[in-house]
């Protein structure tokens, strides 16, 4: 076989849920075809409701297809088979109260089979990698919501699955967590990984997707790498220092005679979460260790697409 | 592409049911349980000055017996619904069915989980009731040593035999309340339907012994096919002459821990396969 495997494949998934006792249907998702390939960070997107969990849980083999043939790593999704190298974070996890995060992680990292020689090394690594090792020993119960994302991200990598899938990560999570989880899966794809994330928050995807699509009401919309969907290649932003009105004429001539057009003025802002980002301390922040380089600003600089010449600098520290 | 399959873990069953078990131990469950044993072996004692002489022990064994039945019943069909709807309703059970396990270890999992509380409860209860009968008949030996003559009347082999079978019955009712638990959506259904479930099979003896005499032949035949789907949780009760010094038939005893065990496999596989394709 010459032709790689895709990490997912999706034909013509249908799923229809029976919502009322005389068998009305409601349509969940609607002949999706999707491919994601090994290697690629790729991003669910869509409106609530529209059909992103119901799609990543019959990947996982949580709920049957009515139709249509989903595979993972080419195996159907309905066999266990299917699920061995396939880590899962679930959309608001919810895990055994009554363990600690070292007790939970190592809970999944047995029933994944991971060999008892490793284990305690790979709970603690991993553990240690999503920043909670602070907080590993207290019981789950007591876990905030941006910890319980954190401890299931540990749960979902602690085999050391080859696809990651994460359904909605960020959700109820800080400015300075979501940076990190966006690093953390910027590094799970430098390390070969292929993941899976949805999200609504789309200036977070963009930051660390290769390719997106986008659901509504369980039909695919649009689908394509980031590049083709939202570069602008024809426009450019300058940042200079504020000039006079008479400067501004000049320079608009200037470029005129060049052939060139002035679009627009604008005053440029920081967006609120670099604010954010600038003030908040990073590291003692919700037990987290701050095992995460500690003082990355996230590369975002999502370009304001309503203002042609709009420009969003690092706030000045 | 490697497409050797996952095979069938019983390391994973263990791991599952130890879980299960650890939540029923961080719950506190076993606090209210050794409460519950305590207060029904004390309220045993509380009718001790009656003073019945060996007829007393008896007293003692069955009322101890009785609420072994009534209380670990009604635990029984609470716990295995709880410990199986916390998993659904907390959602954690799908993080876990997201996990490389089979369903029937997950099913199992959970029964063996149940099945050794209730097996915590079984032993505090009888080993209470022992105890506290060991020590009144040692009172009454000195009282009356004549009626004493040949050593100690009570047979504690059998009480302890009789204790296991109760807890093996537990074990079918726990799979029934599995089995209901796999396609209901709620614990309150599930446990409604299970106490439903535990008044047929304590009573369907009644029901087979009245309608087999019936003409109808398919009437009879429908009676009979019933008996055969639910068990007959009468079998079970082999202590009514224990503290009275009569034996217990090793043999039978043997027989009923068989037709427990049977049940609790099919039913368990029912419960399976009623839970292969449920929507998690
Ligand atoms: N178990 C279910 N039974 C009936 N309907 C369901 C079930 N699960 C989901 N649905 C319906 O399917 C549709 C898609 O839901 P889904 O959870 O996939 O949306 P989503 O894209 O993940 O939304 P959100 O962004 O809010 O998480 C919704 O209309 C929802 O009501
Ligand atoms: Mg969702």
């Amino acid at each position: 076989m010459n032709t790689p495997v895709p990490a997912i494949s999706i034909k013509g998934l249908t799923k229809d849920f029976a919502v009322t006792l005389r068998g009305v249907k409601l349509r969940a998702v609607d002949d999706l075809s999707l491919t994601v390939e090994e290697g690629h960070v790729f991003g669910l997107l869509g409106p609530n409701g529209s059909g992103k969990s119901t799609t990543i849980k019959v990947i996982l083999g949580l709920l049957g297809a009515t139709a249509g043939d989903v595979r993972v790593f080419g195996v159907p999704s309905h066999e266990v088979e299917s699920r061995r190298n396939v880590g899962y974070l679930p959309e608001a996890p919810y895990f055994y109260r009554y363990l600690s995060g070292y007790e939970l992680v190592r809970f999944y990292a047995r029933v994944c089979g991971v060999p008892r020689k490793q284990l305690q090394a790979r709970v603690k690594d991993v553990v240690d990698w999503v920043g909670l090792s602070k907080a590993a020993d207290r019981r789950v119960g007591t876990y905030s919501k941006g910890m319980l994302q954190r401890i299931g991200l540990a749960q979902a990598l602690v085999h050391d699955p080859k696809l990651i899938v994460l359904d909605e990560p960020t959700a109820g999570v800080d400015p300075v967590g979501t940076a990190e989880m966006c690093e953390l899966i910027l590094k799970l794809k430098q390390q070969g990984k292929t993941v899976l994330i949805t999200s609504h928050l789309l200036a977070q995807i963009e930051d660390v997707c290769d390719r997106v699509a986008i659901l509504d009401h369980g039909k695919l919309i649009v689908e394509g790498s980031l590049q083709e969907l939202v570069g602008q290649r024809d426009r450019q932003a300058l940042i200079v220092d504020s000039l006079p009105p008479a400067d501004i004429e000049a320079l608009r001539g200037w470029l005129v005679s060049r052939g060139h057009a002035l679009n627009a003025i604008e005053q440029p802002r920081a967006r609120l979460d670099q604010l954010f980002l600038s003030k908040v301390s990073r590291g003692g922040h919700a037990g987290a260790s701050g095992g995460v380089g500690s003082n990355v600003v996230p590369k975002s600089s999502a370009p304001n697409t309503s203002a042609p010449v709009a420009a969003s600098p690092k706030p000045k520290a | 592409m490697s497409a050797v399959s996952v095979p069938f873990s019983f390391s994973r069953l263990a791991l599952i049911a130890s879980n299960t078990f650890l939540e029923a131990v961080r719950q506190r469950l076993f606090n209210f349980l050794l409460l519950l044993a305590v207060g029904l072996v004390a309220s045993a004692q509380f009718f001790r000055d009656f003073n019945f002489g060996s007829s007393e022990l008896k007293f003692i064994a069955d009322f101890g017996f009785g609420a072994l039945v009534f209380f670990g019943s009604a635990l029984t069909i609470t716990t295995t619904a709880q410990l199986f709807f916390s998993e659904i309703e907390n959602r954690t059970a799908l993080t876990l069915l997201a996990k490389p396990i089979w369903r029937a270890e997950f099913v199992f999992g959970k029964f063996v989980g149940v099945f050794a509380v209730i097996g915590v409860f079984c032993a505090l209860t009888i080993g209470l009731m022992m105890a506290l009968l060991w020590h009144r008949e040692g009172q009454l030996m000195t009282i009356d040593p004549e009626a004493f003559a040949s050593g100690r009347i009570v047979r504690y082999g059998d009480l302890f035999i009789v204790g296991v079978l109760q807890w093996l019955k537990f074990g079918v009712l726990s799979s029934i309340v599995l089995l209901i638990a796999t396609f209901s959506n709620s614990n309150l259904y599930t446990v409604v339907t299970g106490f439903f479930a535990l008044v047929i099979c304590h009573l369907q003896y009644l029901a087979r012994d009245s309608w087999s005499n019936v003409d109808n032949l398919m009437l009879r035949v429908l009676v009979q096919v019933l008996g055969l789907i639910f068990p007959n949780f009468q079998l079970f009760n082999l202590g009514d002459e224990i503290g009275q010094g009569a034996a217990l038939d090793p043999l039978l005893a043997g027989r009923v821990a068989v037709y427990a065990v049977v049940y609790i496999a099919v039913i368990g596989g029912l419960a399976v396969y009623s839970f292969r394709n449920r929507e998690i």
